[in-house]
């Protein structure tokens, strides 16, 4: 077995790590696009206070915030082939990926129409009577008026909440999806050195989370621009 | 019908007596994380030369790592490097004695401070200026100031953050069954390997975790009203 630490191993296993980072960030802009847009329609019952819709809406976000990622995993991986076996669809053999995919998208469906409620609510409400008052319809004033200035409010949480999906991708592993710590798994089988590898998979995500942020940090600015004052 | 819906309520009692190790593995990294984050905030805060840079990269580093791997290389590497000190001087004892937990309890205090220090950081800085001077302007000291009127109130204003990190936490928590703590996610598992039951035994976890969670929102909303109470507005 040789060394107790071997810190060469940190530099070879981060490429063979890399190899596998695509299907983290499948898994993250996969469920970020799914959750966003059914988060928008959580949001949506609850913004306009709908009956019944808006309470549903309330007790989902609740249970998805109340209870650990792992579990919604397993709930999930257990679950679905329990309901479709209801209807007799065998999904026993379906890829565990689209079961982290499915989790991760409820997930942040219920961050994301927490994040876009607040959004949507600090918007002024003047804007949107002066939308009406040109004449707008109520679609309109919200596609138009209030939905980009809520996004530019949300943004920046926005960009909190990718990191934190980033980081809860590290948890696919356990119902058995082949990432980049499935990967780690394996050569830590293959050189019986486990800390290195977790080392270098630490490394690879820090890095990740890094290149994340400063895209979010740049992107704010460019959003923002409008709002900045007028230099002559 | 798959589920079996009375063996939640079985799961549920059986799971719910892995709810002391869960609390340890909470409110335990949130304390050292708290003597932490005070530590590394005031360092941040005050900027003393080639430790505020560490201080930086540390709370940074943590907070863009999964706690899993925090978890994993403590657990792992903890006991590499106390056995070689052992073999180096001599000591009779060995990493293998120290609890699993003992490396969970650390690795988490690790991530804890680092998002401690962070909400300690921006509720003291969150204490208007104007606090500290009319504070010295009627004769306290630095340490009075700081003790009776910037701490009381960065604590009510850090108040949502602090209820959002031991929510946080006790989700976080969850990982530990990752090396085989039996708190209520590991509990879970062999509640559910034992019987062969997975969405029951995992409905049961979920129902507790979503109930711990209510409760300390609940408690934070009292505490809030309480805390406050300084800051309201109205006439009476």
């Amino acid at each position: 077995m040789g060394k107790a630490f071997d810190i060469e191993l940190i530099f070879t296993s981060i490429p063979q790590l890399l190899s596998y980072l695509h299907i983290t960030i499948w898994i993250l802009i996969a469920s970020l696009v799914i959750g966003s847009t059914l988060g928008l329609f959580i949001a949506l019952p609850r913004i306009y206070k709908v009956p019944v819709l808006s309470q549903i809406a309330a007790v989902y976000i609740s249970f998805m915030r109340g209870t650990p990622i792992l579990i919604q995993l397993f709930l999930v991986f257990y679950g679905i082939p329990a309901l479709l076996q209801l209807i007799h669809i065998d999904v026993s053999r379906m890829a565990p990926l689209v079961f982290v995919i499915i989790t991760y998208s409820l997930s942040t469906a219920a961050s994301f129409s927490e994040m876009m409620r607040g959004a949507i609510n600090s918007v002024d409400k003047g804007q949107t009577e002066a939308a009406y008052s040109i004449g707008m319809s109520g679609k309109q004033t919200f596609t138009r008026i209030v939905l980009p200035q809520a996004l530019v409010v949300a943004f920046p949480n926005f960009g909190n909440l990718v990191i934190g999906s980033l980081k809860d991708t590290s948890l696919a592993f356990t119902i058995g999806v082949m990432d980049m710590m499935g990967r780690g798994d394996t050569i830590i089988a293959a050189t019986a050195h486990a800390v290195e590898v977790y080392i270098a998979l630490a490394i690879i995500y820090y890095l990740v989370a890094i290149i994340l942020e400063k895209f979010f940090v740049k992107s704010e600015q460019k959003l923002q621009k409008h709002d900045q004052p007028v230099h002559v | 019908m798959i589920i079996d819906v009375p063996f939640i309520w079985t799961a549920f009692v059986e799971i719910l007596k892995a709810l002391p190790l869960t609390l340890l593995i909470t409110t335990g990294p949130l304390l050292g994380g708290l003597l932490i984050g005070i530590a590394v905030a005031a360092v941040r805060i005050n900027s003393v030369k080639i430790i505020t840079p560490i201080a930086n990269v540390y709370v940074s580093f943590f907070r863009g790592t999964p706690a899993i791997l925090h978890i994993m290389v403590i657990y792992l590497g903890f006991p590499l490097f106390i056995n070689k000190l052992a073999s180096y001087y001599g000591w009779g004892f060995n990493a293998n004695s120290i609890p699993i937990v003992v490396f969970v309890l650390i690795a988490l205090s690790f991530t804890a401070g680092a998002y401690m220090s962070e909400i300690i950081r921006s509720g003291l800085l969150a204490v208007e200026k104007g606090q500290i001077e009319a504070a010295y302007a009627i004769g306290m000291n630095r340490f009075q100031s700081m003790k009776r009127i910037v701490f009381p109130q960065a604590f009510a204003l850090s108040l949502p953050n602090l209820c959002n990190i031991f929510i946080g936490f006790l989700h976080t928590s969850s990982i530990a069954f990752i090396v085989s703590q039996k708190e209520l996610n590991g509990a879970a598992n062999i509640v559910a390997s034992n019987n062969l039951k997975f969405l029951e035994a995992y409905i049961a976890a979920a129902l507790i975790y979503w109930m711990l969670t209510m409760l300390i929102e609940g408690i934070t909303a009292l505490l809030e009203r309480k805390l406050t109470v300084y800051n309201r507005g109205g006439v009476v």
